[in-house]
């Protein structure tokens, strides 16, 4: 090369070569090291360092990008930064534009969980066919969490508001630190082990910054996977799911739901009762209306003085079990009077035919067309008709025959 | 049935079962009526039930060797 060829460079003209080949070669980078030297201007850029035992690179990160960072920035922080790198032009210096930043460790935390997650997934611990259905109704209720937290008092209120006719079985256990995640598996294993539990809550404590670790935890998980009794997750935060809430029968967004999703609102339980109620009387009403329209006919067909006196009787008798039912509907309807009015009513002309279908039958004079009360009228008459159900048969008396209902009775 | 033999959840079972029969229109008359009669039994143990006012709260502690004890603890919450 001679001197000749040199080639002569403006400093600006070096400087945006150099540029070029630094963003084309490193257009994305993670840089992993600790901050220093942090800055940060009126601009609201943030100006720092990262560095290593033995080496350090001058990184930015622009206010817009600084705007989103979800830590404390901080001299001494061990951080990956990811973005391009470039150059700087007034300096000559090279830099790193940090697009996003975030903690070390973090990314290592986050890429354990997610192979956990993947593992449990692929377990079968969150398939949705193995989601146990929570009682409707339940009797005992265990509430596993942090007895000092908010969410036990919110599950409490909410539940002595809504369903107070149930019991409350407080498990506290500690639901951040170390000892959280055995104390949380003994707790599930124990209510398992009482076996007289419908359905769990398992609540973080309700603060606003919670470690919520313990319930990303893989003993947590199979604990609720194994537990006796249905589990609904109160635990991640709206954008935080937990690997808890994943393996949760079912999953609330709060305390509160869950003790929403765990009992019936009283109110509405007493409104069902009710309509089954009112619908029980509605079709006994109308079973009663079918029954009385078959008995005109009947009583019609059979233009017997003497009979329709019998059918009266059956009448009354069956009024009086009619009355009754009605008795019991008021009894337990009591308020609700408007609700059963014109029931009673109903009611009061029951089906002789159904005294009938029970086995009885009319015996009547063949030759007077008198109904019999008496054997021994019975005997004497000889030829009689005998009214069943559904339709009347021709017989013979051929005699007096031992009586039934005595020898019944005897029996005893 | 007492309620002790028969809990919450049974009652309200039976008792929808019970309607439902009614509904079916199958029923001979005799029959309609027993069950209606259950039927309002049923609804008036329900309603006992649901007429309990407080609810009981008992705590269950569980120590580091996995034993459990469990007490009531209505009063001091």
């Amino acid at each position: 090369m001679s001197f000749a060829e040199e080639r002569i460079f403006a400093v600006g003209e070096i400087n945006a070569l150099v540029r070029e080949m630094l963003e084309g070669e490193f257009p994305a980078v993670a840089i992993a090291g600790e901050v220093s030297n942090l800055r940060v201007p009126s601009s609201g850029h943030v100006y720092f360092k990262l560095k290593d035992a033995t080496a350090q690179i001058a990184a930015v990160c622009f206010r817009a990008d600084a705007r989103r960072l979800d830590f404390e920035l901080e001299d001494g922080a061990q951080v990956i930064a990811r973005g391009n790198l470039t150059l700087y032009d007034a300096q000559g210096s090279y830099q790193l534009v940090a697009r996003m930043l975030e903690p070390a460790g973090r990314g290592d935390l986050e890429r354990a969980l997610r192979l956990l997650v993947a593992r449990l997934r692929e377990e079968g611990l969150f398939d949705p066919a193995r989601k146990r259905p929570l009682p409707r109704f339940p009797k005992r209720l265990a509430v596993v969490t942090s007895s000092t937290g908010a969410a036990v008092r919110d599950i409490l209120s909410t539940i002595a508001r809504r369903f107070p006719c149930v019991e409350v079985l407080m498990v506290p256990v500690q639901v951040q630190g170390e000892a959280a995640p055995a104390q949380i598996v003994r707790a599930l294993d124990a209510i398992t082990a009482l076996g007289n539990v419908d359905v769990v809550i398992l609540g973080r404590g309700g603060g606003s910054i919670e470690d919520l670790s313990a319930f990303n935890d893989e003993g947590v998980a199979r604990a609720i996977h194994r537990c006796g009794a249905p589990v609904i997750s109160a635990v991640g935060h709206e954008t935080d799911v937990t690997v808890a809430d994943f393996v949760a029968d079912v999953r609330a967004a709060t305390p509160t739901m869950a003790a929403e999703i765990a009992v019936p609102e009283r109110a509405e339980v007493l409104a069902r009762i009710a309509g089954l109620e009112r619908t029980a009387g509605a079709r006994l009403a109308m079973r009663v209306d079918v029954a009385r329209r078959r008995v005109g006919a009947f009583t019609k067909s059979y233009a017997l003085g003497q009979v329709r006196g019998q059918i009266e009787h059956a009448m009354q008798r069956l009024d009086h079990a009619s009355h009754r039912a009605a008795r019991a509907a008021g009894d337990a309807v009591a308020n609700r009077k408007a609700r059963v009015d014109g029931l009673e009513g109903r009611l009061s002309g029951l089906n002789p035919r159904d005294v009938l279908r029970r086995g009885y039958a009319v015996c009547i004079d063949a030759a007077q067309g008198r109904a019999l009360t008496r054997a021994t009228d019975a005997i004497r008459a000889g030829n009689v008709h005998l009214l069943f159900h559904d339709g009347a048969a021709r017989a013979n008396v051929l005699g007096a025959a031992e009586t039934h209902a005595p020898a019944k009775e005897a029996s005893k | 049935m007492t309620d002790q033999a028969l809990t919450f959840e049974a009652a309200m079972a039976r008792l929808e079962e019970i309607v439902a029969d009614l509904e079916s229109g199958k029923l001979s008359l005799e029959e309609s009526l027993q069950k209606f009669e259950e039927g309002i039994a049923l609804g008036k143990t329900c309603r006992e039930f649901l007429d309990r006012a407080d609810v009981r709260i008992r705590t269950l502690t569980v120590s580091q060797n996995g034993d459990a004890t469990e007490e009531d603890a209505t009063d001091d919450e």
